[in-house]
């Protein structure tokens, strides 16, 4: 099968895949046990009056039937019309928008920095295999991979913002600062520790697959022939090992996506990073139906978009693969 | 080892992480000492949420605490009492139907244009339809009679509207569009700078301001959750952070804790009718153990609120006897001697409670003294109040079940079981809305069904009263007249425990005067008086 009809193919299943999910999710959402107005309302219902609640209920259409609303909703999303975030007061796509950009630093910086440490320390671990390298990596690896993403997050402003005070407790700017003199290195500085954070989740994962694989390619046959004619070192993991070990790091780096969606919830709610992640807690406990959807919608895509690089970097990678289907 | 191929590469990430690191440090202001003295007009605050939807009253901003960007008509002071703001005087027609406010002249906008009353009544205006939850269902007109004149017509008459008049900031007419929420303009002490969304509010004073000028220049606000505020104290980032009571015991160098009272309570609400009867949902109504008052009484006499504010809240609390304890329509006559469980026991005697089977707990007939309590589940401090509360009861010979719920499940059984409310609020109406027989059912408010035509009465005098001091008589006496009553005194349909303290780690040298009772939330309303706020010298 050639690229183009590829791609097409998964379009299509991207579609059913958003449309399955939007009916899902809404169905869901109509059963939680939120009522939406009075999550709206909070505290303030010893001043709002019932009279009031109808007329937010109205305002916000939330005294329709479900089905209508759903409906409602939807043709507005085929219209490109996320709805408006009733705790924002804004449209959702604003919201979103504004939210991502915030993420996808964090979110970017954590996603490589798994990725690339991850792998280097797998192929480190995978050569060096048995040595007290490979044993500190795998102990590193294994701590890593059970220790809770917030956990970790908390020890890490204990120690190196409240005690060192080395890094600040949270937000991604200096605090009073006007947003003009905001530099860089500023923003780097407040993005390492959730950073960090976030990354953990990541590097084990990549690292002992990783090291699992070229432990695998290492005992074969062509490596053994490879080291019959001297090959050794950087040189024969650059010839021989590196594209094998490659494709369980990019399936594995790519799946994560979902992960990291789910990581930066954790992350910026223990570090108040002001992201996607802080959104959509709000979103969730105070019932806002429009924004959550939004979200949901916004992460599927994002994960859909990490599994299809992967599938074409794959073909890439790999020329079984590209040639195994189109035989 | 290390000498090998992949040292290097390690080698140079390590290098260069740590030159970050060393490269961003400098930024970070070091030694509280020379930061306190370079900072003198500046301060920073991490002492409530943000307002996600922003800063616009007609939406509810600043209905708790300084609206910091605008002002309003009137304000209350430091007793809580009703002064003038924006407003110059105020005057309630004898039917209660018309409230006429005359305005300053010399008000201006922090672009300069005049506040008029034209926009006063825009304001207004817009609020009713915004669907938010501002509750303007009794306002049925405004108008701007003359540029310093505005003409509120009410639905019926309601003393409480003056509540509403101390709440909502004022928004320019001619600013006020999409963008608004986000870059407000008004006549109050402050300007906005910057707003960082999810991160901090930076303002300025504003030169306009016709009231006393701030003694600081420039307040960032940053918008931490209370265990994130209490790491940016600890590490020296903030001047004042609001704080809860686990952390509060901890010491804190350079700060120091400011305790706040509030009308922040909890208390246990009872349904005063018996069994039998259901709602228009479907949800049953009574409970023929807490509709004997003997036992609504044994237990508001027998409770140790004392021991309660101390054991679940570090102390940080005080007893509460009413839902308004200290508020200017509270009457102290409320107060009641608690933990006399041999008062408590004779009530139930004289009731003709007594234990027949000698299993510890009473009866009358073939009715025990038993009932649920329900409480919100995922509120700890309200589960240990619940079950504390049921533990000191127990000796009594009263068997109180506690039960966690969803406020879903709150709803169906909250008019047949005894419930662990919080309420708290600035504004009477709250009481009315507790206890007046024509809220029984409605919502949230009056669940018990509780009904008493003293009561009723006292209540529609206060809210058809033409001026505030005429108000507050009628409310004091719908509590305990000397006779009947909605408090612990007379009818008892509540059980109050508790009122919250709200705690503030506040800089050593900074002072934030005198702030009043609190209502129910933590943060925004310690800014209230922020303009008085200064460095002792």
């Amino acid at each position: 099968m050639g690229l183009v009809p590829f791609i097409l193919k998964k379009l299509l299943r991207m579609a059913a895949l958003l449309i399955a999910l939007c009916i899902l999710s809404f169905w869901l959402v109509s059963y939680s046990p939120l009522d939406p107005v009075q999550a709206y309302v909070g505290a303030d219902m010893t001043r709002v009056s019932s009279e009031q609640s109808e007329m937010i209920a109205e305002y916000w259409g939330l005294n329709k039937p479900p089905l209508e609303r759903f409906l409602h909703w939807g043709s507005a999303v085929l219209h490109g019309d996320l709805g408006t975030s009733m705790i924002f007061r804004r449209p959702v796509a604003e919201v979103i928008g504004e939210r991502f950009m915030a993420s996808l630093a964090l979110m970017s910086t954590a996603w490589l920095l798994s990725g690339v440490l991850g792998f280097a320390l797998g192929a480190v671990a995978g050569m060096k295999q048995g040595t007290w390298a490979d044993r500190l990596i795998k102990w590193y690896c294994f701590t890593l991979a059970s220790t809770p993403a917030f956990w970790l997050g908390l020890l890490l402003v204990m120690v190196f913002a409240v005690w060192l005070g080395w890094f600040p407790v949270g937000l991604g700017v200096p605090a009073g600062k006007l947003a003009d003199d905001v530099t860089l290195a500023n923003r780097i500085y407040h993005l390492i520790l959730p950073a960090l954070t976030l990354s953990i989740l990541g590097v084990a994962n990549v690292a002992l697959h990783t090291r699992q694989k070229l432990v695998d390619v290492l005992a074969s046959d062509y490596i053994l022939f490879a080291r019959a004619r001297g090959e050794k070192g950087l040189q024969l993991f650059w010839r021989h090992g590196l594209r094998n070990v490659a494709l369980p790091a990019v399936t594995i780096q790519f799946a994560s996506i979902s992960e990291l969606i789910g990581g930066t919830v954790l992350a910026e709610q223990v570090f108040s990073y002001p992201g996607l992640g802080q959104a959509t807690v709000q979103a969730g406990l105070r019932s806002d139906v429009p924004l959550l959807l939004g979200i949901v919608i916004f992460s599927a895509l994002l994960v859909f978009v990490g599994n299809l690089a992967a599938d074409i970097i794959y073909r890439v990678v790999d020329p079984r693969i590209r040639k195994g289907e189109s035989a | 080892m290390l000498g090998k191929w992949y040292a290097k590469p390690i080698a140079a990430i390590m290098a260069m992480v740590l030159l970050l690191a060393a490269g961003c440090a400098p930024d970070k202001n070091q030694g509280t000492g020379a930061e306190a003295e370079k900072k003198k007009d500046e301060l920073i605050l991490a002492t409530g949420y943000e307002p996600e939807d922003g800063f616009d009253p007609t939406t509810g901003w600043g209905r708790y605490g300084s609206p910091l960007f605008q002002s309003t008509l009137l304000k209350r002071d430091k007793d809580l009492k009703i002064v003038n703001d924006l407003a110059t005087g105020y005057e309630v027609s004898d039917d209660g139907l018309v409230w006429t406010v005359k305005l300053r002249s010399d008000v201006k906008f922090s672009d300069g244009q005049p506040l008029t009353a034209d926009d006063v009544a825009y304001t207004y205006d817009t609020a009713s339809k915004s669907g938010s939850v501002i509750d303007l269902t009794v306002l049925k007109s405004v108008e701007a009679v003359d540029p310093f004149t505005v003409k509120f017509t009410l639905v019926h008459p309601q003393s409480t509207f003056v509540n509403i008049l101390v709440a909502t900031g004022i928004v320019p007419k001619h600013a006020h569009g999409e963008d608004y929420a986000k870059k407000p303009i008004g006549s109050g002490p402050y300007k906005l700078v910057q707003w960082d969304a999810g991160q901090q509010l930076i303002v300025e004073a504003n030169p306009e301001y016709y009231g006393p000028k701030s003694a600081f220049k420039k307040l960032t606000f940053l918008f931490l959750k209370e265990d994130a505020a209490y790491a940016a104290a600890k590490a020296g980032e903030v001047d004042m952070a609001f704080v809860l009571p686990n952390a509060a015991k901890q010491q804190v160098p350079g700060m120091h804790l400011v305790t706040v009272n509030s009308v922040d309570n909890r208390g246990i609400l009872f349904p005063v009718v018996k069994a039998g009867g259901a709602t228009k949902d479907g949800a049953p109504v009574g409970n023929d153990v807490t509709a004997d008052i003997a036992i609504r009484k044994a237990i508001n006499i027998a409770i140790d609120r004392k021991k309660l504010v101390e054991g679940i809240f570090d102390g940080f609390g005080t007893p509460a006897y009413s839902v308004a304890d200290g508020m200017p329509w509270w009457n102290p006559d409320t107060v009641i001697e608690d933990t006399d469980f041999d008062q408590a026991g004779k009530i139930l005697a004289e009731a003709g409670w007594k234990d027949a089977d000698g299993d510890g707990i009473l009866e009358k007939g073939s009715l025990k003294a038993e009932f649920t309590l329900v409480y919100q589940a995922d509120d700890q401090s309200r589960q240990s109040l619940a079950i504390a509360a049921a533990d000191m009861i127990r000796p009594l010979g009263i068997n109180i079940k506690v039960v966690g719920g969803s406020w879903d499940d709150i709803a169906r059984m909250m008019h047949s079981n005894a419930v662990l409310f919080g309420w708290g609020s600035y504004d009477p109406l709250e009481m009315y809305n507790l206890y007046s027989s024509k809220t029984a059912g409605i919502g949230w408010y009056n669940t018990g069904f509780y009904a008493n035509p003293a009561v009723d009465e006292y209540m529609e005098k206060a809210l058809k009263a033409t001026t505030e001091e005429e108000a507050l008589g009628y409310w004091k006496k719908a509590q305990w007249d000397g006779k009947t009553g909605f408090s612990a005194k007379g009818d008892a349909p509540w059980a109050w425990l508790v009122n919250r303290q709200h705690l503030y780690l506040v800089r050593d040298g900074l002072d934030i005067g005198q702030p009043k009772i609190q209502p129910h939330g933590h943060g925004w309303p310690i800014t209230d008086n922020i303009v008085e706020w200064s460095w002792k010298k």
